[in-house]
């Protein structure tokens, strides 16, 4: 498509395009009220039609800048320019009249409406009498569904949606509001490769088109693929600010964490596999509504194994999860540790046969944010000496041991009893995985266990998965993250719209090719029987 | 028609006439609870409501009968009315400050705001009357009854248009009636109801997308508050012609639980509201017979509790066949 | 916040209840301030040395009335506390007690002559148990079928107070009483005053030793962990294996154990005969002790002790001057709503200071 063909801006509000910065932030300072620095004097600028990527560990400060950019925040100091005039956004309705449109990172649609009607939303087409237009609405989207390639069916619910699709209604949105200036938080955290090649070069037609795009990412090579400029932000502060043709990988890499980080050297079982600790055969699952969800699921795993699980979110593998930790019973077939039936039971009747298991959202099902630390560490283990016994809590051998967990995890935290919702993401799930591996649980089924947290903290949590797994623990390791799962497994398994459609050798498959059987694009490789790769 | 069906249909209009007036300040309180907790902040002081608007649509009528002896008869319950609906949405425009503005919990509020009513009712009531029971000392008006004597001759519908000893219909029965209709479009097909359920579904997807989710919640308080009057007023100035200390009884709470048993659904939620209504009518007719007193008051919160155990056991057993299906399908592949 | 903070916090919101509170008295009064002195000073004695010298206490009866409702307050401040330890909104408080009282005159009435050793305990047991066992229905209508606990317990009140009158109004009924109640209880059941001329029995010292054992149990015990999981997140909770479902039902019959222990306290210590018109309510005022207490457990006996002052002096304020008692309740809801608005300080904080510097802005543009 040509820029010449690029969608019209909807409202008249949409300011003109300068040819100096189309946002400028001069020493802007976001403290909050508790107190917590988030940004200090960052200053960067984005040219008009460039495409630049804010780079920078978890905690950084990066969400800050976007959501002040959108006047979901105001900063406490400083200025921000749009198109050279300084701004003072109070409410998103501000920034979206200045032509500014984010995609956040967790999606921002309202499940139980329409994509028209999400898309709309905040600018409708109307009937007289207050009344809303359905069908101008829906034309409207079909309209910029045609304009931008993103394939949207405007009368579905986006609840029935895949993340994947979602976010194209969130960049419909954005693009129905006629926004001159996209802001993207990490929109590839949740989309395979083909879905991110398919973002990237809408985004990049998009740039063509005359619109600014601001992206965070923590992927290097997405910021190579895609950023014409980019600003490295640390602790808050800018740390450096460069044009992508003057940097290498290295050098960027280092700009952003301070060193060159390595994945750890995964250990392969050598020789003759043992005898599988876990076996799981015809493993099924129908929802409420009377879906299909997981449909003949059958793997074994080795005692000093990883079995990585990949697939796009919501084909099967939170079912999965919840299968093998006893959160949900199955429909069909069953999964034996040693011999044990341990599906079907119950979390806790699970968790005594030795299974642990690490929730794909940490905050929701994995743990008690207001809580404090300890109280989060003795979640699995309270009934149990030494913490308990007889029914009472022994709390001082608790505090001692929450002390030695956050000291050997290496967890920045104040002690034992702050709060675990005042951590950042990777110091939470270092606890988290310390509390599961504490009982050295024969197998641990673990859900995206590095989402969302900084590179430094998901090195140290592969390394301490590596070396559950050196003790002789069974790991079922599910992630969208591929280079995760190649680094670590010894084995994968691509889920797809609930059944295992393709198995591999860790070192016989590359990202591109599970990327095609995540999406079924594969040629068919599961065979008849499910031990033919164990 | 034969005479047997005439009277059955006779029978059955007026238990449906009775049922709709027990059931009007109920459908009315429901709708108001509907609509805030659609707009994602459920209005728990509707039996404050209701009973801030019973005591000055009562009160107002009253002194409007002393202070203006001259006026029109018709204009006294009419400016009682306006005063009901206007102090039982200012009752809900006080929550609305309290948890919007002020970060109190909405529950914990709700639930100060009826003991509030309930005492300041109580006090002006005996502060103006010296009576801490009722008003009966006071003169107040009843908001006039919609007649259709022309059908009166008509079998069934003349029974159901013109009620008991055909004296027609409180004007505000009918008014639960449009209302109930009148929410359910507006929700449906307005921008200003898919506004109020995107602000409540999803706050941040609403703020994101630029809708001033704040003033869709006052917006949704405060018409909780209006439609509650209505029940309230009701109350004082139709289904009785005095102000009685307590005289929602509960039915506020009664509406909330209409509300979730509706599956919050305009429909449902006034289906839910008329079997609580229907309810209490079974209870005054067990009533005449010997069943003791204490018996048939505890007819009302079984119905409740018991309605929200069947619906849940409904929602599962319907869950249960789809899984059933589904499994069939499942294994059979 | 911390403690102190968040005392004063509530000092404030309950300064200015009482100051609104005052000034709706002076509306509908003629002599406000004799009601409010009435309200504040009410509950204490008045001690007075007599023309003979010796030291005479008057006003006693109202003293043991402030203690014995605190003792009250605190009984059904726990049976809201610790089921919102495991964010369950219980109202229930008001069925429980009635039928805990309803269970203590049942035995009392029922064992027959057995000296205090057999019968106090029995009837005691009895009303914790009639307690629990109606906060447990809420709790199963809560596990088991997701009913809303706020209007189930609402229900199951409006039907524990209908069954109390039933049995006390047609089966207890002592027809030579010349008003509708159960015969006196046997003395060998009821509690005798520790204070003479008062209704303060050991039941006041029941009151501490009572959220001594609840605070016992939820911080000591795996199930009072439990409860705080399964009201923190239940959703982890459940993953990480503690029975959620068990520990949420167990919270609700244990607050309706206290709340029966209230239900003990009306009956054998109190009025030692229970009259059909019992007045409910007193359930919804366990919900203003436990805001006061902030929730915390230890807390209650403090907040019950305040609040119970507020009440007698009340019934002090309604017997001597024109101010109805109904203006508690107005101030008991102003109370609960300016606890519970957490901006409302900083607000009227910040108010307070720009106003401040505005004055002094002026007065300074002024001198200039």
């Amino acid at each position: 498509m040509t820029p010449a063909a690029a969608p019209p801006a909807a409202p008249p509000a949409a300011p003109p395009l300068a040819p100096s910065s189309a946002i400028a932030l001069e020493k802007v300072e976001k403290r909050y009220p508790d107190g917590t620095l988030a940004n200090s004097g960052v200053s960067f600028a984005v040219a008009a039609g460039e495409t630049h990527a804010l780079v920078g560990e978890n905690g950084a400060g990066k969400s800050t800048v976007m959501k002040m950019l959108y006047g979901l925040e105001r900063p406490t100091a400083g200025i921000l320019r749009v198109h050279g005039r300084p701004v003072d956004f109070r409410h998103p309705g501000d920034a979206i009249a200045a032509g500014i449109g984010l995609v956040a990172q967790h999606l921002n649609l309202v499940a139980s409406l329409t994509v028209a009607e999400n898309v709309v939303l905040g600018h409708e087409p109307r009937r007289p009498g207050g009344r809303l237009d359905r069908v101008a609405a829906a034309a409207r989207v079909r309209e910029l569904v045609e304009q931008s390639g993103l394939a949207v069916d405007p009368t579905a619910t986006v609840a029935s949606l895949p993340v994947g699709v979602r976010q194209r209604v969130e960049i419909l949105k954005v693009l129905h509001r006629g926004a001159r200036i996209l802001l993207l938080d990490e929109p590839t955290a949740v989309l395979t490769p083909p879905e991110t090649a398919t973002l990237f070069a809408t985004l990049r037609q998009l740039a063509a088109a005359g619109r600014t795009v601001l992206v965070i990412t923590h992927k290097l090579d997405e910021v190579k693929a895609l950023a014409g400029g980019v600003t490295v932000l640390c602790q808050g502060r800018v740390t450096g600010s460069a044009r992508m043709a003057e940097l290498d990988e290295g050098a960027l890499s280092h700009l952003m964490v301070g060193r060159e980080l390595s994945p750890p050297a995964p250990r392969r079982v050598a020789g003759a596999r043992p005898a599988p600790r876990i076996v799981a055969r015809g493993l099924g699952y129908v929802d409420d509504d009377g879906a299909i969800r997981l449909r003949d699921v059958g793997f074994d795993v080795a005692p000093g194994e990883i079995l990585g699980i990949a697939g796009v979110e919501g084909n099967g593998q939170d079912v999965l999860a919840r299968l093998l930790s006893g959160a949900a019973i199955p429909s069909a077939g069953d999964a034996r540790l040693d011999g044990r039936v341990f599906t079907g039971l119950s979390p806790r009747a699970a968790r005594a046969l030795g299974v642990a298991v690490v929730t794909e959202d940490r905050l929701h099902d994995g743990a008690a944010p207001t809580l404090s630390i300890l109280d989060n560490l003795l979640a699995t283990r309270y009934a149990h000496p030494p913490l308990s016994r007889r029914g009472l809590i022994d709390r001082r051998t608790a505090r001692r041991w929450a002390q030695a967990v956050i000291d050997g995890f290496g967890v920045r935290a104040a002690g034992p009893y702050q709060p675990m919702g005042a951590l950042s993401g990777g110091n939470m799930q270092k606890l988290i995985l310390a509390r599961e591996i504490a009982d050295a649980p024969a197998f641990l089924v673990a859900s995206q266990p590095t989402r969302g947290v900084d590179i430094a903290a998901a090195a140290a949590l592969h390394t301490r998965l590596a070396a559950l797994r050196d003790q002789g623990a069974a790991i079922l390791l599910i992630s969208a993250d591929l280079d995760e799962l190649l680094a670590l497994s010894d084995r994968i398994g691509v889920l797809y719209r609930g059944r295992i459609v393709a198995r591999f050798e860790a070192g016989a498959v590359d990202a591109q090719t599970l990327g095609l059987h995540m999406t079924g694009l594969g040629p068919r490789r599961e065979r008849g029987d499910h031990d033919a790769v164990a | 028609m034969s005479l047997d069906l005439v009277a059955a249909g006779t029978v059955a209009a007026m238990v449906a006439v009775a049922t709709l007036r027990a059931a009007t300040p109920i459908v009315f309180a429901s709708l108001g609870g509907l609509i805030s907790e659609l707009a994602g902040c459920i209005n728990v002081a509707l039996e404050g409501v209701m009973l801030v608007a019973a005591f000055a649509g009562v009160i107002t009528s009253a002194y409007s009968g002393l202070w203006f002896p001259d006026a029109p008869l018709w204009l006294h319950p009419w400016l009682g009315c306006a005063a009901g609906l206007l102090a039982g949405t200012a009752l809900a425009g006080l929550l609305a400050v309290f948890h919007l503005e002020l970060g109190a919990d909405l529950i914990v509020a709700g639930i100060g705001l009826n003991i509030l009513a309930q005492g300041l009712t109580v006090l002006l009531m005996a502060h103006l009357t010296g009576d801490k029971g009722s008003t009966a000392s006071l003169t107040s008006f009843a908001l006039p009854n919609l007649r259709w004597p022309e059908l009166g001759d008509v079998p069934v519908l003349g029974a159901l248009l013109n009620g008991d000893g055909g004296a027609g219909h409180n004007v505000l029965v009918y008014g639960a009636l449009a209302a109930t209709g009148l929410i359910a479009w507006t929700l449906r097909h307005t921008v200003f109801g898919l506004r109020l359920r995107a602000a409540g579904e999803n706050a941040e997807a609403a703020l994101a997308a630029g809708l001033a989710v704040k003033r869709l919640r006052y917006a949704g308080l405060l018409l909780s508050g209006l439609l509650a009057s209505g029940g309230g007023v009701f109350l004082g100035m139709g289904y009785l012609t005095l102000f009685q200390a307590d005289m929602a009884a509960g039915r506020g709470y009664l509406a909330l639980a209409a509300v979730f048993l509706g599956g919050r659904r305009p429909l449902g939620t006034v289906v839910a509201a008329l079997v609580f209504g229907g309810a209490t009518v079974i209870a005054a007719r067990l009533g005449l017979l010997a069943v003791p007193a204490e018996v048939v008051f505890m007819i009302p919160p079984l119905v409740t509790i018991a309605a929200l155990v069947l619906v849940k056991q409904h929602q599962r057993l319907a869950a249960r066949r789809r899984a059933a299906a589904g499994r069939a399908t499942l294994l059979s592949s | 916040m911390t403690p102190s903070r968040e005392g004063a916090r509530i000092a404030l919101a309950v300064g200015a209840a009482l100051a609104l509170g005052f000034a709706i008295m002076a509306c509908v009064s003629d002599q406000p301030w004799a009601a409010l002195r009435a309200l504040l000073t009410g509950p204490l004695p008045s001690i007075e040395r007599a023309v003979d010298g010796r030291v005479v206490v008057h006003r006693l009866v109202r003293f043991g009335a402030w203690l014995q409702d605190a003792t009250t307050l605190t009984l059904v401040g726990l049976a809201i506390a610790i089921p919102f330890r495991a964010r369950q909104f219980s109202l229930g408080a008001d069925g429980q007690l009635f039928m805990g009282a309803l269970a203590a005159a049942v035995v009392s009435l029922g064992v027959g002559d057995v000296p205090a050793a057999i019968a106090l305990p029995l009837a005691f047991l009895a009303a914790a148990a009639a307690g629990a066992a109606w906060g447990l229905v809420a709790g199963l209508l809560k596990t088991r079928f997701e009913a809303n606990e706020i209007v189930t317990t609402l229900m199951l009140n409006v039907v524990a107070v209908q069954v109390y009158r039933l049995v006390v109004g047609r089966v207890l009924n002592d027809p030579t009483a010349g008003f509708i109640t159960t015969p006196p209880l046997p003395d060998a059941a009821t509690l005798a005053p520790l204070i003479a001329r008062t209704t303060v029995t050991a039941m006041v010292l029941v009151a501490p030793a009572a959220v001594a054992a609840a605070l016992f149990l939820l911080r000591r015990t795996t199930l009072g962990y439990e409860i705080d999981l399964a009201g923190a997140n239940p959703w982890f909770a459940v993953r990480a294996g503690v029975p959620v479902a068990r520990a949420t039902v167990l919270a609700f019959a244990l607050g309706g154990a206290f709340a029966g222990l209230a239900g003990f306290h009306v009956s054998n210590a109190l009025l030692k005969r229970l009259p059909i018109d019992l007045t409910p309510g007193i359930g919804l005022e366990g919900i203003v002790v436990a805001l006061l207490a902030r929730g915390r457990v230890g807390a209650l006996p403090l907040a019950a002790l305040g609040y119970a002052y507020l009440r007698v002096g009340a019934q002090a304020m309604e017997r001597a001057t024109d101010v109805p008692r109904e203006v508690v309740l107005v101030i008991q809801a102003l109370i609960i709503l300016f606890v519970v608005s957490d901006r409302l300080a900083p607000l009227a904080l910040g108010l307070a200071r720009r106003t401040g510097a505005r004055v002094r802005a002026r007065i300074g543009g002024r001198a200039a």
